[in-house]
Order: structure tokens, then sequence, then C-alpha cells
């Protein structure tokens, strides 16, 4: 009498509440497309990619040297619902999700150690 | 000790599965697309049939689905006049190209830069994906509904079969028609293996092998019962066959032997295919489920776990997965 195989589950079924394809799998993470869609996603043209990628790194590293060189400066950041507010920078998280900053002047005190939620704030400047 | 098949069943369809594809081998693995008459075409892990996600958008029954080769793009055929393609990644609706009859077949080309659409109108398309919106070519020819269409010869040539018992070989650059082969009865369904220029064709109980370029007959095989797919193995040593009497015949290649055959299926098979590294093949049925059967019975590869006979009979190693679980109501 043969054996059955043995199997360590089912396969998974479909998720009776959504469609799928997880935000969260290692795939989509690496594959899915940004914010800003690149020429890429239309294939428009072939030869714009590696000028559309140049410009996107160098967007990007000016960024980043930006966020370094405001490290204990005083940054005014204009926020949503008409806050205007100043801090000194301490730093950003990998994600840019928060700012960690001091001395935080608000209308109704100032705090000493805050985290500004990145995405409620419109623009920041600073003087370098 | 002999080993007895245990095939996965993937359930979620409601209706027959009337088509399916893999993809080629990517990064990520390899993954299964399913055509359903339900409409709602789905996507899986290709070595374990997790369920990913399902295709969402068709009015009508879908006849062929398709994934391109690194699996970031999705294309099904459907019974609401219109093809679609989609991103594999997030699940999106692409594209929507409209025809004027049911399609049936779907097919990207290797660089997913042109998809090749045919169906109820008779009529091959080819879409160009940089500029979608320009008009599609169209190749004119079969006296019948196009059943299915691929590329082939890298490329540069198409393969279509249609219920007019013809399968015709094209040019794509003259879109003339280069050969065609011509049978007694109407053509079930149609591979083609790039590696090796081999096209798999069902007719009947026949089972046909042909060289892609030239059109020649290699051997045909025939099975107990009337056959509707059968795709042969990566390394051309067995081939797998589904029909009408719901079960999966697996043969030798070189020998046609008929080596096993395995029932599972509550209805007739419909599509069946090899995995890209050809560990597994999956079927579809008329049962509306899609199932997963090893090449090498009792090998460990995705689900399917290689048991030695000492660890049978020992009361402390884990339990085995053998029974599916309740589920509380």
């Amino acid at each position: 009498m043969a054996t059955p195989v043995s199997v360590l589950r089912l396969p998974k079924g479909p998720d009776p509440n959504s469609r799928g394809f997880d935000p969260k799998s290692p795939r989509f993470i690496a594959l899915c497309r940004t914010s800003i869609a690149t020429s890429a996603s239309s294939e428009t043209n072939a030869e714009q990619l590696p000028i559309e990628q140049h410009a996107r790194s160098v967007l990007r590293e000016t960024f980043l040297r930006c966020l370094l060189s405001m490290t204990n400066k005083k940054v005014q950041f204009l926020m949503h619902e008409r806050v205007k507010v100043e801090a000194t920078f301490g730093a950003s998280d990998i994600d840019v999700l928060n700012f960690q900053v001091s001395d935080l002047h608000t209308p109704i005190g100032v705090q000493k150690e805050a985290l500004i939620r990145c995405q409620d704030v419109i623009s920041f400047t600073c003087d370098s | 000790m002999a080993m007895r098949q245990t095939p996965l069943t993937c359930s979620g369809h409601t209706r027959p599965v009337v088509d399916l594809a893999f993809s080629g081998i990517t990064p990520y693995g390899y993954f299964l697309i399913s055509a359903c008459k339900d409409g709602k075409p789905m996507m899986r892990h290709g070595d374990t049939g997790d369920w990913i996600g399902t295709f969402l958008g068709h009015k009508g029954a879908v006849w062929g689905a398709t994934l391109n080769t690194d699996a970031t793009k999705a294309a099904t055929a459907a019974a609401d006049f219109t093809a679609k393609v989609w991103d594999a990644v997030s699940g999106d609706e692409v594209l929507t190209l409209a025809h004027k009859h049911i399609v049936k077949t779907v097919n990207f080309t290797k660089d997913s830069t042109c998809l090749l659409t045919g169906g109820n109108d008779k009529l091959l398309r080819l879409y160009d994906l940089i500029n979608p919106e320009a008009a599609p070519q169209e190749i004119a020819g079969h006296t019948s509904a196009i059943k299915k269409a691929l590329w082939c010869n890298n490329d540069k040539q198409i393969l279509s079969a249609a219920d007019d018992k013809t399968i015709r070989l094209w040019d794509r650059s003259s879109m003339e028609e280069v050969k065609q082969l011509k049978f007694d009865t109407a053509v079930s369904s149609m591979e083609y293996l790039a590696d090796g220029e081999i096209l798999v064709i069902t007719y009947g109980k026949t089972i046909g092998f042909y060289n892609a370029l030239s059109l020649d007959l290699i051997k045909t095989v025939d099975a107990p019962a009337p056959i509707n797919s059968a795709s042969l193995h990566p390394d051309k040593d067995f081939f797998v066959a589904g029909g009408e009497d719901f079960k999966l015949y697996k043969f030798d290649y070189g020998t046609k032997e008929e080596l096993e055959s395995y029932k599972g299926h509550f209805g007739p098979v419909h599509c069946v295919r090899f995995s890209p590294d050809g560990e597994l093949y999956a079927s579809g049925s008329e049962d509306g489920t899609l199932r997963l059967w090893q090449t090498a019975v009792g090998k460990t590869y995705g689900l399917w776990k290689c048991v030695l006979p000492e660890e049978l009979g020992l009361e402390n190693s884990e339990p085995l997965y053998t029974t599916p679980p309740e589920i509380k109501a």
C-alpha cells in the first residue's frame, strides 16, 4: 500500500475581504512604483530613462545633503492648518517620516524636544 | 517504498478554470495565473499555490490569461470583448483593449512590448504596449474563431490555432501566412517550447509534437480519453495530459509509454502546464479548482515534504499535515 506524500499545509486561499497584492510583500516593496511615476512605467522613451534616473539621483542627494546641513540650525516649518513654527533641527528618520527637533516654538509654549510628522509639513526653510 | 501523489488543491474560483500560465523564474520565485469563467483571474505563487491576488475588472468569463516573463505584467482575454493588461505587482488594471467579439487568447513578447490577441472575430491583433493608443496591427486569414495564439521563433513569428481546424504560422514583419497545418478535428490546445522549438498540440485523443519552425511532425501519442491540454517537461523527458475523463496522464516522451495516471479532479481537465523549473505541473478543471502535482513524487519541494521511513513511526516527530483542518463556522 503506497503512502501518500506528506504536505506541510494546504495552499492559502483568497482573502474574502480584499483583492490581495499585499503592499507589505517584499516583491511589492521592491517593484512598485514610487509616488512620482517614472517614464519607465509608460515606457515612452528608453533613452530618456538614464537621464531621468540621473536627475532623480541628483535631486535625492541634494535633499539628503540639505538635511545634513540643517543639523543644529534654526529651521522654520510651514505646515498644514496655517501652522508656522520654528525649532532647532536635530535629525530625520530613515524614511523621512519624522523630524526630531529641539526648542520647538509653538503658540502655546516652547517644547524642549519634539517629533514633527513630515506628512504635515508643507515646506521648511533654514538660513545656511 | 512507493509514494502516492498528493495533489495540492487551490480553491477560490467559483466556476470552471479554462486557462492557466506560469511566469518565468524571477528573483521572487515564479508565479501562476488562472483564467476562470467567473471573470476573476487569480495570481498565485507557482511553487506553493498560495493566492497572491485577484484581478478585478472584467465583466464576463475570462478565457485566456498570461504573465510576462518577469511576472510584472499580466494580460487577460474575456467574453466582455476586451483584453486587459494588468500590473501584476499591484493588481491594478493598466490597459483595456476593446475588441469586436469575445477575446480568447493573449500572449506577451519576451520584452513585453507587444501583446498578441485572438478571439471570435477571427483576427489576430498585435498591440504596441509602448504606444497603446495606436491602432493594433491586424492579421486576417482564419475562417473561424481563434482559440490560441502564441509568439514563436524569438518573437519573429506567430502561431495560431482556430476552430477552422488549422494551425497557422505567420511572419510578424510581413504579416503573411508562412505555413498551415490542417486537422480532421478541432485543435483543443497548443503549447510552445522556445528551447528546442517544439510545438505541443492536442486534438481528439492525440497529443502531437511538431517542430515549431517548419511545422514538421515529430511524433504523436494517443491517450485513453479525449485530451484538452498537454504540456511537455522543460527537459523533454516527460509530458502530461488531461481531458474529458478528469484524469491527469504522465507519459515518457521518448518511449511514448503511459507511466502514470492520477485521479483528483471532479470535472474535465481544461488546461495543464509544467512549471518553469519542471518540478511540478498545474491543472485547471471544470470543477473550479487548480491542482498542483509533483513531477518527482515524494520529493521535498514547495509544500510537499519527503518523510523518511524511520521518521514515520517516531512518537516525538511533529504531526505532519494529512487531513484538512476544521473551519469554525
